[in-house]
């Protein structure tokens, strides 16, 4: 007696194509790629802010003397601005930079301004300016409406202003030798 | 002179209630700079205090919500906003999670529509035996049979 056996043979496994193996790691490494681009872009240390290529902002602040001075009155001077506060710990590294610089003012020449931020104890800022030096105006902006202007988030934050009134450049987080120097060549001053 | 007179008239009258709750509904939208993705109505920094009532102020202007929205941007860029503009690489924010529901329901329908045979697990192949591959194992079978052959 024969038996025929007439079991039917599984159909062997379509093999997938290199395509649907492919496409999801691809999937994910872009992914990963656009994540990475999304992290280095929100880093604090931006290469230009909102106002680079805009003109700089105009304002008439007091000084701590009490005089007042304008960026206006800066026309035709390449100008450092910068926001600082007695209680910033950057402000205290980048302190003796900036007063090196203000050492090389001259008449018609560089001015460098500073603008006190969202800082109400006026002794500890005069002691700030008396402790490193500081012989440049510094100026009180008790309502923030120039650091609202200037889009000033944190301390320090620093502007280049070239002598036609434009922002050129833009520092945020603490100016390093090498950060001033790339600032100031963006409104042609050398360091 | 009197521009400034007028101005600090406007700045000194406090705001409708109309006025208020519109500044209100802008400043839930615009991001305190310095907190970690707060409103600058729920903030209790100085920063957003004045944020808060220079917005005031440009609504009592009558100034438009979009005036004033672009007026924070072009000052702080579009990371002060917390609804980001529907454009440029912000786009991929908005149309990112519609294309993932579009291609994941694709994906579904096409599993669910496929035969049930095609769905479901092949029945795996018996393969070779892997006691066949052992030579002992061979060497014991061959015996085995080589004795049940002489015994028969």
């Amino acid at each position: 007696m024969t038996t025929s056996n007439s079991t039917p043979t599984p159909a062997a496994p379509r093999p997938s194509s290199p395509l649907r193996r492919v496409l999801p790691p691809l999937i994910a490494a872009v992914l990963v790629v656009l994540l990475g681009l999304g992290l280095l872009r929100s880093n604090g240390q931006q290469e230009g802010g909102p106002l680079v290529g805009k003109a700089a902002p105009n304002f008439t602040l007091t000084t701590l003397d009490g005089g007042t001075l304008s960026l206006a009155s800066l026309k035709g001077r390449p100008v450092v601005l910068n926001f600082w506060a007695s209680w910033c710990v950057p402000c205290r590294s980048e302190a003796p930079l900036l007063r090196e610089l203000s050492e090389r003012q001259t008449a018609g020449g560089l001015a460098v301004v500073g603008v006190v931020f969202s800082d109400k104890d006026l002794k500890a800022v005069r002691q700030f300016v008396g402790e490193y030096g500081l012989a440049y105006p510094s100026l009180l902006d008790p309502k923030l409406d120039t650091a609202i202007n200037y889009g000033v988030s944190g301390v320090p934050e620093t502007f280049f202003v070239d002598p036609q009134g434009v922002v050129r450049g833009y520092d945020q987080g603490g100016l390093t030798r090498e950060r001033l120097t790339a600032g100031l060549q963006t409104i042609g001053v050398k360091f | 002179m009197l521009l400034l007179v007028l101005g600090w008239a406007l700045a000194s009258a406090p705001l409708s209630p109309a006025q208020e709750a519109q500044a209100q509904q802008i400043g839930r939208t615009i991001r305190c700079p310095v907190c970690q993705g707060l409103p600058i109505t729920e903030s209790t920094s100085d920063l957003s205090h004045q944020m808060m009532r220079e917005l005031r102020s440009q609504v009592q202007q009558g100034r438009g919500a979009d005036q004033i929205i672009q007026y924070f941007a072009a000052r702080y860029g579009d990371t002060v906003l917390l609804n980001p503009p529907r454009r440029g690489i912000n786009l991929l924010l908005w149309l990112a999670p519609l294309l993932a529901l579009l291609l994941g329901g694709l994906w579904l329908l096409s599993y669910l529509r496929r035969p049930a045979g095609a769905a479901a697990p092949l029945p795996s192949t018996p393969g070779p035996d892997p006691d066949d591959e052992d030579p002992y194992l061979r060497q014991v079978r061959a015996v085995s049979s080589a004795r049940k052959a002489r015994d028969a």
